[in-house]
């Protein structure tokens, strides 16, 4: 029979490797323990996960947030668009965020899977731009719908393409192929772009159409906003989407497109609103709009509002009053922060109509 | 030329030759060792050990909440794989046999290739899913789940390296099979096996795949197992791929203490094993 003391110095053994490992890990400096911030309060710790399009907004909210309520913490985690959904229907977040509307199909899931609804809420207005890196060329190059489409397509590959050298007749543009970079994982910057080459070019429409993910025709993946900006900064030759934010703090160059009205636009605060205004006035009640390609002269092509996706039932008590305020702030307040961060404001019509919606969430 | 010097010119372009190549070998090693020098120095300030991270965009801040939560992780991980590893490899070394310890042997080879990525899949789907939300346990789990083969097998190995003849003196004093093993054998080879668990610490302690869906991140302090909880690999990795220039300097600052962390742990064990080597020659 075993005896005591072994089985003790077995624990023992067990008990000081652990120990061990974490002495050595937390050796080197004593600064590592050392907090020199004092731990608040216990709190409440609302975890949320989604879209990467608005995510420096969103972390800029969530730290304002934290500061004005400091016994409240808001984690967010830029995980891409698709992972959001995913992870709000399989319940393992408290509530995920998307730039591109939940589809009938998702929703249905959700609400056999949860047994209630998942509700939008739109947050900003942002764009996708196509961003690109063509040695020699600095200057901001005009694309057209049709050559975005066919180089996606993979119908253009040089960047003295016609299609290109047309609408840009001072720019010297290279003999050199196009290198188009897209995301590889599941995103709601995807769903904008896809969304609006699916409803310039039929061809696009049939062939891939619009999708968090698609099958791409041509093309590099990067991982996030920041993956294809990345990819678009190291690759000479290279095109790519990103939202706006990304492009401008990268010091990436990027385009302006052709609109509806046939006015080459740039995106910035003022296109962007004007892309909504039209939206904002007859907003379906569940919120889920898409904005790209709008009329107005004005009108930015590629705009779109990007979504919290708020459970409609929440049973904590805590974390419901506390998803609550923090909605009715982000309506108000906190949308002082946007511009800051090249984001557009929501529409007052749409903000009454979603403060009505916060109603909902029970 | 005459055959001698022939014979001498051969061996020293030889071995000049596979000189060149060590050297070559361990080139990559000090581009990288120094690279983190130069790029992440900089940035280890005292606001990089004992804040918390800003928002997106914004300078300055740190990362104390994944230093501390680095930590945490590869405690609840140690607790979780060493004792099942070590008494995995008791097993296998002392009491097995060969039938069963073939195919545990065969299955801690297939689990040490498994691809971390897996694990961490496996583990979302085995606590995260059920549970209904990430967590440091989780995460944990996921990061055990990679340490026990490797600490079985260690363990395994440094039991064998035991002479037989120190069992069979136990046994003929009239230890029992047990007695002999806990009083005996194992602590004849508990320098190596500890060294054995350092080193796999020090290996999942750079792992990220494994975290993204089990320990998830916070951006805040972890408040509890049950809670998610940030890391040193996987701040590394959101910050590296940012688009912002004070993530990308905080990330090689990260990567730099994390290298040295694991250097350190890498060294205490060598010196462990060192000194039982040296205890043993005394025997």
């Amino acid at each position: 029979m075993m005896n005591r003391r072994s089985l003790v110095s077995l624990l023992g053994l067990a008990v000081c490797a652990g120990l061990v490992g974490l002495g050595s890990l937390l050796s080197p400096g004593p600064s590592n323990v050392s907090i020199a911030e004092p731990v608040p309060l216990p709190s409440v710790l609302i975890n949320a996960a989604g879209a990467t399009f608005p995510y420096p907004i969103y972390s800029k909210w969530f730290s304002e947030y934290h500061k004005l309520h400091p016994d409240v913490e808001f984690n967010y985690q830029s995980v891409g668009s698709g992972a959001g959904i995913r992870q709000t229907i399989d319940k393992t977040v408290d509530f995920g965020a998307s730039d591109g509307p939940m589809n009938d199909q998702q929703l249905a899931e959700a609400k056999q899977k949860l047994g209630y609804d998942i509700l939008h809420f739109p947050t900003v207005l942002g764009a996708d731009v196509p961003c690109y890196n063509i040695p020699g060329v600095t200057a901001e190059l005009k694309f057209t719908p049709e050559s975005l489409s066919n180089i996606y397509l993979g119908k253009i590959t040089k960047w003295n393409d016609p299609a290109l050298t047309g609408p840009n007749p001072g720019v010297k543009l290279p003999n050199t192929d196009i290198v188009v970079v897209h995301r590889s994982d599941g995103s709601g910057t995807t769903y904008i772009w896809t969304d609006y080459l699916s409803k310039i070019n039929p061809a696009w429409a049939s062939k891939v159409g619009r999708n968090t993910s698609v099958n791409w025709p041509v093309g590099l993946g990067g991982k996030g906003n920041e993956g294809v900006a990345g990819l678009v900064k190291e690759t000479p030759g290279a095109i790519g989407y990103v939202e706006l934010i990304y492009a401008i703090q990268t010091h990436i160059p990027y385009g302006v497109v052709e609109n509806k009205a046939g006015k080459f636009i740039k995106a910035d605060l003022a296109s962007v609103t004007a892309a909504a205004t039209g939206a904002a006035a007859n907003m379906p009640d569940d919120f889920r709009v898409s904005i790209t390609n709008a009329p107005g002269a004005d009108a930015y092509p590629i705009s779109s509002f990007t979504w919290l996706l708020i459970p409609s039932h929440i049973a904590d008590a805590t974390k419901r009053d506390d998803i609550k305020a923090f909605l009715k702030w982000m309506l108000t307040d906190a949308q002082q922060y946007n511009e800051g961060l090249d984001y557009a404001r929501l529409p007052k019509a749409v903000v009454a109509k979603e403060m009505t919606q916060i109603n909902r969430v029970q | 030329m005459n055959r001698l010097t022939w014979r001498k010119m051969v061996n020293a372009v030889m071995s000049s030759v596979t000189a060149l190549c060590a050297l070559i070998a361990v080139v990559p090693l000090l581009f990288v060792l120094g690279l983190l020098v130069v790029k992440g120095t900089s940035s280890l300030n005292w606001a990089f050990f004992t804040k918390l991270p800003v928002p997106v965009g914004e300078t300055g801040g740190g990362i104390a909440n994944a230093i501390v939560g680095s930590a945490e992780l590869l405690l609840l991980a140690a607790l979780f794989g060493v004792p099942l590893g070590v008494a995995g490899g008791i097993y296998l070394s002392e009491f097995g046999g060969w039938g069963v310890p073939f195919v545990v042997r065969y299955a801690a080879d297939l689990l040490v290739t498994v691809p971390s990525i897996v694990i961490g899949i496996f583990a979302y789907a085995v606590v995260v899913l059920p549970v209904g939300h990430f967590s440091a346990l989780a995460g944990g789990f996921a990061l055990g789940v990679m340490l026990l083969p490797i600490v079985v097998t260690n363990t395994e190995q440094f039991l064998r390296t035991v002479p037989v003849w120190l069992r069979e003196g136990s046994l003929a004093l009239g230890a029992g099979h047990w007695k002999t093993t806990m009083s005996v054998v194992v602590p004849a080879a508990m320098q190596g096996i500890l060294t054995g668990i350092l080193l796999a610490l020090a290996r999942v302690a750079g792992e990220t795949a494994p975290l993204i869906f089990t320990a998830f991140n916070n951006a805040y302090w972890n408040r509890g197992l049950n809670q998610p909880v940030s890391s040193l690999p996987y701040m590394i990795w959101i910050y590296g791929i940012s688009a912002y220039d004070d993530w990308h300097r905080q990330a090689w600052a990260a990567a730099l203490l994390l290298l040295g962390l694991v250097l350190v742990v890498n060294v205490l064990s060598r010196l462990v094993l060192a000194r039982r080597m040296a205890s043993r020659r005394i025997a």
